[in-house]
């Protein structure tokens, strides 16, 4: 007999849901974890950065709203405040968590683990003792950390997006390496503060998962905020020295006060010793998993950043973790296959299924329909006109396969088409649904009315 | 002056083909040697190309119909020259063909006729026209009695009237027939995704007919393509008359089968010292071999027999089967008994590498007397083979594996290699497939033998 009916490795996202849901199911659980209870979305993702986000925005609006009628002299911040504003929501929900987890009977066990065989974990706690657990089932759920190449220099003035949060000041100018989610998140926060920063993305452009018309309107609106974007060329030859940081973009030589690192995400497996239990990892220290979050050990499971594939997203994570639980627990639960995406730029943008540019690399025919939210009452009363919302469609049945949606309130937006992709609704459903006036929302069915050329509210097209 | 382009005739014995595709469009460009269009034959697929230069002007036949050899296809000339709308009547075989398969090598009729018993044999792709069995499958036409408004309902509702009892006159459908059957079959408790029901609908499957995977069963567009999928499609040509021959043989020639199993252990030691000084020799290459020489040793196995007669042959025109994406083809080994290891082993790379191009001529696939199929690559214990109608046996050769043996009394690890040979009984006695197969198998464990050859 093992101690537990399930361990859950990790306590973030994808690891406290499972924790919970197996707890529901009657299951005898325990969760370790080493740091800091939520994991990286509570302490050093989504909910600090957003929280930042959120006094960045209170700030440009602050100081943006003549434009409204409201004249409000004297505008100005302290970043100190801000931070410790977002050390105070990310205790109250790390709080929370644990409550959660107290109150479902799970046992929460504070240390390192790392396998001992498929059913057994040693768990080195903070007093340096070690202690052994052992569970029928085990999910890991040990998330990821940023990359930091070798070719950086280790400097204080080197950081990547945890130690940045943690920061009472910010720099007067930023090098932001990578033009990916992260990067541009962090950009167009330090912007909105003031910040002069410059991205080196060495792909082509930045965020390459959104379709090209998405990403002009991001680029336009991004450098609108003082942001320098740099692609198709590495920054190379970086230094670090007292004043700050330099490097080379294509022989031209820039300077900043301080460089942050956001090339990616690496897989917190390494620690695990997953050789011991027989769990095999991709070239990449990935876990592969089935649609079961199951790995190639029968009683393990993988759930969240470190699984190959995986979106790295805190709403995945939570998913499989359910998922993983509830498969532990003997139900015939799958991974869902729809997930959207959510970036938290300015403006923000949303993301669900294909997008055209994936659909043409995978030679599947579509048709796409979008609605400018400049063209709508709502996102003109509310001074948010920049973007448009986008579906992509079979051109067939009209089934909907993919959106994408960049302007206000996009991440909120993108429920929507979620909801209708995962259910295999086509444009007409859409176009038919009333949506209320005056909303954002509304930019989705006016859409849906553009796929058929039937649009009330755009001129015709000779 | 348009220049016609010509279905070519590729081989004495093709009379017929299909363009699988074409790689010009009406409009292009075309210079001397373009490839015009890709033919499919019942033996290969082949590329044709061009002998004059212009533009393509017209083109007469589509892909996928199968025409006589000689058909005009279509037009090569000036940009804007007229040509007729309605194809020309064929041309006589003997006019000159314009177009010309790329790969077919000039010496092939030559060949064929240092050749004459490989011709004169029977060759079975004769034996039915192609086109009886291109027939795609054919839904029943029988004619539905059924009312517009029950028509439209069942539209609707996408699902097959075909399967109502009627109650009108004569059986006719009526509206509330099919009300009742949406009722009783248990349609309405299906739930089906609005993409899934548009899906079924444009391409008409009956929705009853699908198993729905989505949350509490409901039918998701993934149902309805798994349900597309299992629509029959017709077979390649290729692969309808390897499904036709092989039918043929198994009804028609009583096999029988005998096995036995080499031991190579001594041939493979001998090959890798081969292998040290340069000289580059397969076990298929020993296999062959040792095929060919019991071959003249035993020329009843190396004749065949239509079940009255029966027909001799002077050469061992060795057929070697040859797995390709698209199915399975077998090159001819010409009067391999006449080859040295060192041309054997040449003409076996060509033909195999030739085969798996594609560009195999029919007449480098017709006329074998004897056919080894190889397996040793694939991983099998034994298995056993189908013999080539126009054949009277065919040797299934599968991997050397070690094994412990018994060898003077002692167990060793030893490399054996299972073969199975098929026979036509009606003129191979099983004790002369025995000895045969023996013969093969003597062959390969004397290693002095391959000494002598190599």
């Amino acid at each position: 007999m093992y101690d537990f009916d399930v361990i859950v490795i990790g306590a973030g996202p994808g690891g406290y849901p499972a924790a919970i849901r197996a707890a529901q199911l009657g299951k005898k659980t325990a969760i370790i974890e080493k740091e800091a209870f939520g994991g990286t979305c509570l302490n050093w993702g989504c909910i600090p950065t957003k929280t930042l986000i959120a006094s960045a925005e209170r700030f440009h609006h602050a100081s943006h709203s003549e434009l409204f009628g409201v004249s409000v002299k004297g505008v100005s911040f302290d970043y100190a405040k801000m931070v410790a504003r977002k050390c105070e929501v990310v205790t109250k929900l790390t709080t929370g968590i644990q409550f959660l987890l107290k109150s479902n009977g799970v046992e929460m066990v504070k240390g390192v683990a790392r396998f001992e065989g498929p059913n057994r974990l040693s768990v080195v706690q903070p007093d340096g003792s070690t202690r052994w657990l052992s569970a029928t089932s085990i999910i890991i759920a040990a998330g990821s950390d940023s990359a930091m190449p070798g070719f950086l220099p280790k400097a204080k003035n080197v950081v990547e997006s945890r130690s940045f949060l943690d920061m009472t000041a910010l720099p007067k100018s930023l090098f932001i390496l990578g033009g990916g989610v992260i990067g541009c998140e962090f950009a167009c926060m330090a912007a909105a503060l003031g910040t002069k920063v410059t991205i080196v993305e060495m792909l082509e452009d930045i965020v390459m998962i959104l379709d090209k018309d998405v990403r002009r309107v991001l680029c336009k609106r991004m450098e609108s905020l003082g942001v320098t974007i740099l692609t198709g060329a590495p920054l190379t030859a970086i230094e670090s020295n007292k004043t700050g940081v330099t490097g080379l973009y294509k022989e031209q030589k820039l300077e900043a006060e301080l460089l942050l690192v956001a090339v990616g995400r690496k897989p917190n497996t390494a620690a695990l010793d997953l050789a011991r239990a027989g769990v095999k990892v991709d070239e990449r220290g990935m876990i592969p998993v089935n649609d079961q979050c199951r790995t190639n050990v029968s009683s393990i499971f993988a759930v969240g950043d470190l699984v190959t594939g995986s979106i790295q997203l805190a709403h995945a994570a939570t998913q499989q973790g359910v998922v993983a639980a509830e498969a532990a627990a003997g139900h015939p639960s799958r991974q869902e296959k729809i997930c959207p995406s959510c970036i938290f730029t300015t403006p923000e943008i949303g993301l669900v299924g294909l997008t055209e540019t994936k659909a043409t690399q995978l030679g599947l025919k579509v048709k796409t329909a979008a609605f400018p939210f400049a063209a709508l009452g709502k996102a003109m009363a509310a001074g948010e006109t920049d973007g448009f919302v986008k579906w992509v469609a079979d051109p067939v049945t009209g089934q909907l396969l993919g959106a994408q949606a960049i302007g206000g309130h996009a991440t909120d937006l993108i429920s929507e088409a979620a909801l209708a992709i995962r259910n295999e609704l086509t444009i007409d459903e859409i176009g038919k649904t009333i949506h209320c006036h005056p909303t954002l929302a509304e930019a989705w069915m006016e859409a849906a009315h553009a796929f058929h050329g039937e649009c009330i509210h755009l001129p015709k097209r000779s | 002056m348009a220049q016609a382009v010509i279905f070519p005739k590729l081989g004495q014995t093709m009379e017929e083909g299909a363009i699988v595709k074409w790689l010009k469009k009406v409009g292009d460009p075309v210079a001397k040697g373009d490839i015009l269009f890709e033919i499919e034959t019942d033996k290969a697929n082949l590329e044709v190309e061009s002998f004059f230069e212009g533009v393509l002007l017209k083109i007469y036949v589509k892909e996928g119909i199968t025409v006589p050899c000689n058909t005009v296809v279509g037009y090569v000339g000036q940009a804007g020259e007229k040509v007729s709308d309605v194809a020309p009547k064929l041309e006589s075989a003997s006019a000159p063909a314009p177009a010309a398969p790329t790969s077919t090598p000039a010496a092939a009729p030559a060949k064929a006729s240092a050749a004459p018993v490989a011709v004169a044999a029977p060759a079975p792709v004769r034996s039915a026209p192609v086109v009886a069995t291109v027939a795609a499958p054919v839904a029943t036409v029988e004619r539905l009695v059924i009312s517009p408004r029950a028509k439209a309902l069942a539209k609707d509702a996408c699902i097959n009237p075909a399967r109502i009892k009627g109650s009108g006159p004569n059986g006719r459908i009526v509206e509330k027939d099919v009300q009742s059957y949406l009722e009783t079959s248990g349609y309405t408790a299906l739930r089906v995704t609005p993409a899934a029901k548009r899906l079924a609908s444009e391409k008409q499957v009956d929705l009853l007919t699908v198993r729905g995977s989505g949350d509490g069963g409901r039918i998701m567009v993934e149902d309805v393509e798994r349900m597309l999928k299992q629509k029959p499609v017709a077979m390649s040509r290729m692969r309808q008359v390897i499904a036709r021959r092989l039918v043929e043989s198994k009804q028609n020639i009583p096999h029988f089968y005998v096995t036995v199993k080499a031991d190579i252990t001594d041939l493979m030691t001998y090959r890798a010292e081969l292998k040290a000084k340069g000289i580059n020799y397969s076990v298929n290459d020993f296999v062959l071999e040792a095929v060919i020489l019991s071959l003249t040793e035993f020329p009843t196995v190396n004749s065949f027999t239509d079940g009255s007669s029966v027909t001799w042959r002077g050469d061992v025109d060795l057929g070697m089967a040859v797995s390709i994406d698209t199915g399975l083809v077998v090159p001819v080994i010409k009067a391999a008994q006449t080859l040295t290891m060192k041309e054997l082993n040449a003409q076996t790379k060509a033909l195999g590498e030739k085969a798996r191009l594609g560009k195999l001529t029919p007449d480098e696939m017709i006329g074998s007397s004897f056919t080894v199929s190889n397996m040793g690559m694939m991983n099998v214990d034994q298995f056993t083979a189908i013999i080539n109608p126009g054949e009277a046996g065919i040797l299934a050769v599968s991997t050397g594996r070690q094994v412990p043996a018994v060898v003077k009394g002692e167990i060793k690890i030893r490399t054996i290699m299972a073969m199975t040979l098929s026979a036509d009984h009606r003129i191979v006695d099983g004790s002369m497939g025995a000895q045969f197969a023996n013969a093969i198998r003597s062959k390969l464990e004397d290693v002095e033998l391959w000494k002598s050859l190599v």
